[in-house]
């Protein structure tokens, strides 16, 4: 039996092993980066107000249907297209003006749910609603990208949360991804003394939940001596607000800046939930965000870090559009979440909340999946590739423009997507991904051709052609024959939608 | 029947109770079968406790709040079941006090006065193993229950639909079994009450005027308890409380057959929970091996049952309270209306490390913060309380037996032999020797510091 106080990793001896598909390196970050992105999810617990939040204060409805709770349109921060900030909202909407902030409308999924906790579980695992998962999607990312762990523990953390209860988000089949802490010296003090054994416990009920206490006390002793160096190491260089959110992201610029190669963050905000005298918590709670938002933005420019993190919020529903007669609001549907960053295209994206055409409710009705958001930010951000993004949600969304380098329009407009392939020039091998969108709510595949021409637009080589259902494909071209020269991949549709892609063989 | 021996009662304590010392295993051994012992001991009816103080019959007053009055009384209620809980004996009324705080869970931060808190409190306490329909039916009309989810003031021209939703979702019937249309018709129902001072006031006026309102396909002119009554008609009702139950004191992954004979046995008994608790604990179910050493500790068991394990005479009241909102179960402040959800969600890197530091502080005297503890731990007389306590083998063997409910394997009994030991030998081991004190301190750091000490 071996004792450790650090550094040898623990295999957890009652958990089955997992196949994973390992990325081409190409797609596995962004090429030239000299540090790896980071992506930090404030969650927004309780159910954040939308409509008080992005307000729509030129449409009438919305002021008949809050009489006491409307924000005017004079109070507002005004966005674009008739849709304003909540005033306390400065700090973002100076980003916005940037060019820093996306607001992505009405995101929901199908049969919403209305329990805070069920919604909550919904928004962490990135399940349908009517089906019911126990692996946050954060983990299941994580799992494709450290596909040694639990056998073995990366040199940084997998994911960090600021706070004490480990959110599903981080939790997995395979154990969890996520190192819990308020603060990075107290931690390590704490974990200081404390020991692990490597011994299997014994595959009982009892058993699993004893491997469960080991896996954790192993990742913390390894953990906390990483995230008290990185602490002490980084810094911030921007003055933070003294309120709690604002406490957390300050860390997680500190270990951004201390070098910590981590890819999520999680930090948490409560007290959503107005069920009455909302307006000013709400306010409160806004500003609060608003001002540490800006507060890390600032932090992070500062330090030349801003272009690897970017921001995203959440929360499990938004609230219904009537007040209630306690001058509040019940639990609602559809509402925005915001990605703030560097590299966002910043702008609102998507139609402003329609307020005539309810759920039967009483609720607005969404636009675009919340997986949708996930996504993009999964790989335009992070870098992830389609097959490997669609494994996480086992479907295929489309993504929104919400980066720079995410797809011009949104989605009604397209069916296809085609990736470049890789390597480009090629010799004799490429590596291609496509994906195949349902063009209307009924479809379940589509008839296209997937073919190679030359610049004279003469095919040379079919790779496809017929139905294929939607989804997300990848595939090794075998382009040997071909001599050396320029070439046009081009994938198309029978709904009259095609891609073309350059590519080079040498 | 379950087999009446130390193993099955030590489990049996371990898990009605916040934890136990030698001296109530000992005591509990005393009763000779499980049906005296459950009877006699852990279902015995009990007298209410006199109240905290004076405070909690004064009318709330803003004043309270701004001189820091209430702040203080919270802590002083906390203390107060805290020693309740310490002086449990060999009852568990306080674990199913704790139990409903968890599944009614209202949190201080919205109830911003004890009194109310403490009422609530007392009223737990009444229905420990009282009729569970009932309770549902007080708590409903509870002042702290209608300003924690939205009742107090609820109209019935546009009622707030917290709490209908809630005592459906949460209290009663679980999730999948009811529309959003029974909670908008229930919350009609639910509306009219108001808290004035330390009661609810119900005014017909802020009532629902519509001639009936349809829930679950019956249309009546429903009132909060016959609504009540109907709800608890529906099939979910028997088995959503049986399963929290089960997962309570059994396994947190309930056994939905057992849970089933469950909800037969509290139908049966018209929702009564001392025939279903007396079912449970004298279950063969309830005593599987594989059940035995499952449940992570919450950190109320830990905190007041490490105190009980090492005979605490002064526990430090303020420091289970600190520590309590490290651990993340702050008493009174549930994370939501949810309640904690339990087992592996106690622990994090964070919280697993602070449990350590906890039980260290019983033997150190300090916090993890240097704060003085009091009740520090006189190691040489507790160890000479064991008739082992002069064989080292058999004293770490009774330790074992008693503290850990996971059987330990022989490589880590003797890595706690090793501590204990510190260098000199079997033969040579004396609570007489000079430093056996400090050893004897390393040996229950070590041990609690185990990771099987969390589990129960």
């Amino acid at each position: 039996m071996a004792w450790l106080s650090g550094g040898v990793a623990w295999g957890m001896g009652s958990m089955t092993g997992k196949a994973y598909a390992q990325m081409p390196a190409a797609f596995a970050s962004a090429a030239g980066s000299l540090r790896g992105k980071a992506l930090v999810i404030i969650q927004l617990n309780g159910g954040n107000d939308g409509l008080n939040t992005i307000i729509p204060a030129e449409d009438d409805i919305y002021f008949s249907k809050r009489p006491d709770i409307a924000i005017k349109k004079e109070n507002g921060l005004p966005i674009s297209n008739g849709m304003y900030f909540h005033p306390a909202m400065t700090g973002i909407k100076k980003l916005y003006d940037e060019g820093q902030v996306s607001v992505i409308q009405n995101i929901g999924y199908n049969n919403p749910n209305r329990s805070h906790f069920r919604a909550t579980d919904i928004w962490n695992t990135g399940s349908d609603a009517n089906v019911l998962w126990d692996e946050g999607w954060a983990s299941r990312y994580l799992t494709t990208k450290y596909p040694s762990f639990p056998m073995k523990f990366p040199k940084d953390p997998m994911a960090i949360q600021l706070g004490s209860v480990e959110s599903l988000l981080f939790q997995s089949d395979m154990g969890r991804f996520g190192t819990v802490f308020e603060d990075p010296n107290l931690f390590y003090q704490l974990v200081n003394g404390s020991s692990a054994d490597t011994d299997l416990p014994p595959a009982t009920m009892a058993g699993d939940e004893l491997g469960f206490l080991k896996q954790i006390a192993t990742s913390s002793i390894q953990y906390a001596s990483v995230i008290q160096a990185g602490a002490n190491k980084g810094k911030n260089s921007f003055t933070y607000p003294t309120t709690n959110l604002a406490k957390q992201l300050a860390i997680i610029a500190k270990l951004i800046s201390g070098g910590l190669e981590t890819p999520i963050y999680l930090a948490n905000i409560g007290g959503f939930d107005t069920h009455s005298n909302q307006l000013n918590q709400h306010l409160n709670l806004w500003k609060t965000i608003s001002d540490a938002v800006s507060s890390f933005q600032n932090d992070l420019k500062n330090q030349g870090l801003d272009e690897y993190v970017s921001v995203m919020t959440f929360s499990e529903f938004g609230r219904r559009l009537n007040q209630n007669g306690t001058t509040g609001t019940d639990h609602g549907t559809a509402a925005p979440m915001l990605v703030v960053g560097k590299t966002v295209k910043g702008g609102l994206v998507g139609p402003n909340p329609n307020l005539k055409n309810l759920d039967s409710n009483g609720d607005i009705k969404f636009v675009y999946d919340y997986r949708q958001v996930y996504s993009t930010v999964l790989r335009d951000h992070l870098g992830l590739d389609a097959v490997n993004t669609q494994s996480i949600f086992k479907q295929s969304f489309e993504r929104l423009p919400i980066y720079n380098n995410s797809p011009e329009t949104l989605p009604e407009n397209s069916s296809l997507e085609l990736v470049n392939p890789v390597p480009n020039p090629v010799e004799d091998y490429a590596f291609l991904q496509y994906s195949v969108f349902a063009p209307n709510t009924f479809e379940t595949k589509q008839t296209i051709r997937l073919a190679v021409y030359d610049l004279s637009g003469q095919e040379v080589q079919q790779i496809y052609s017929g139905e294929k259902a939607i989804g997300s494909y990848q595939m090794t071209l075998d382009l040997s024959r071909l001599s050396a020269g320029f070439y046009i991949i081009s994938l198309s549709s029978s709904t009259g939608q095609r891609i073309n892609r350059r590519m080079i063989k040498q | 029947m379950p087999i009446w021996n130390q193993t099955n009662v030590n489990h049996l304590l371990a898990r009605s109770l916040f934890g136990f010392s030698a001296k109530d295993s000992q005591q509990a051994m005393g009763y000779g079968n499980f049906s005296d012992l459950i009877n006699k001991a852990l279902l015995a009816d009990a007298p209410m406790p006199a109240a905290p103080n004076s405070w909690v019959t004064l009318a709330p007053l803003q004043a309270q709040q701004n001189d820091g009055s209430a702040g203080n009384w919270y802590r002083e209620l906390t203390y107060w079941w805290y020693n309740r809980m310490l002086d449990e004996g060999l009852n568990m009324r306080e674990k199913m006090v704790l139990f409903f705080h968890n599944h009614f869970s209202n949190e201080r931060d919205k109830v911003s006065y004890p009194q109310h808190m403490y009422q609530q409190n007392q009223l737990f306490r009444k229905y420990a193993f009282g009729n569970f329909k009932q309770l549902v039916k007080d708590v409903t009309i509870d002042p702290s229950m209608l300003i924690y989810l939205d009742g107090n003031n609820s109209r019935g021209s546009s009622p707030n639909e917290n709490y209908a939703r809630e005592i459906m979702e949460l209290f009663t019937l679980g999730i999948g079994n009811y529309t959003e249309t029974d909670i908008k018709q229930a919350a009609k129902v639910f509306s009219g009450w108001q808290v004035k001072d330390l009661v609810s006031v119900f005014d017909s006026t802020r009532w629902y005027t519509d001639a009936t309102v349809t829930v679950f396909t019956k249309a009546a002119k429903f009132k909060y308890d016959t609504l009540i009554d109907w709800i608890f008609e529906q099939k979910a009702a028997a088995e959503f409380i049986s399963r929290k139950l089960y997962q309570e004191f059994v396994y947190y992954k309930p056994n939905e057959a057992f849970v089933l004979q469950m909800a037969d046995v509290l139908r049966k008994n018209n929702y009564e929970m001392k025939p279903l608790l007396r079912f449970l604990f004298n279950s063969d179910e309830f005593y599987k091996a594989s059940i035995q050493g499952s449940k992570i500790k919450n950190p109320s068991e830990l905190m007041v049952g490490s105190a009980k394990l090492l005979q605490s005479k002064a526990t430090d009241t303020v420091n289970l309270y600190e520590l309590a909102k490290t651990l993340q179960m702050q008493l009174f402040q549930p994370p939501n209306v949810a309640g904690w959800p339990g087992q592996r969600d106690w622990i994090s890197s964070t919280t697993y490390s602070h449990r350590g530091g906890f039980t260290d502080s019983l033997l150190t005297g300090k916090r993890y913060n240097g704060v003085a503890v009091t009740g520090k731990l006189d190691a040489l007389t507790y160890a000479r309380s064991f008739v082992n306590a002069e064989k080292a083998v058999e004293f770490v063997d009774e330790l074992v037996a008693l503290s850990l409910r996971f059987p330990l394997s022989d490589v880590r009994k003797k890595f706690l032999l090793d501590t204990l030991l510190d260098g000199t030998t079997i033969m040579n081991w004396s609570t007489y020797t000079a430093s056996a004190d400090t050893r004897i301190n390393k040996f229950l750091k070590a041990l609690m510091r185990l990771p099987e000490y969390q589990l129960c």
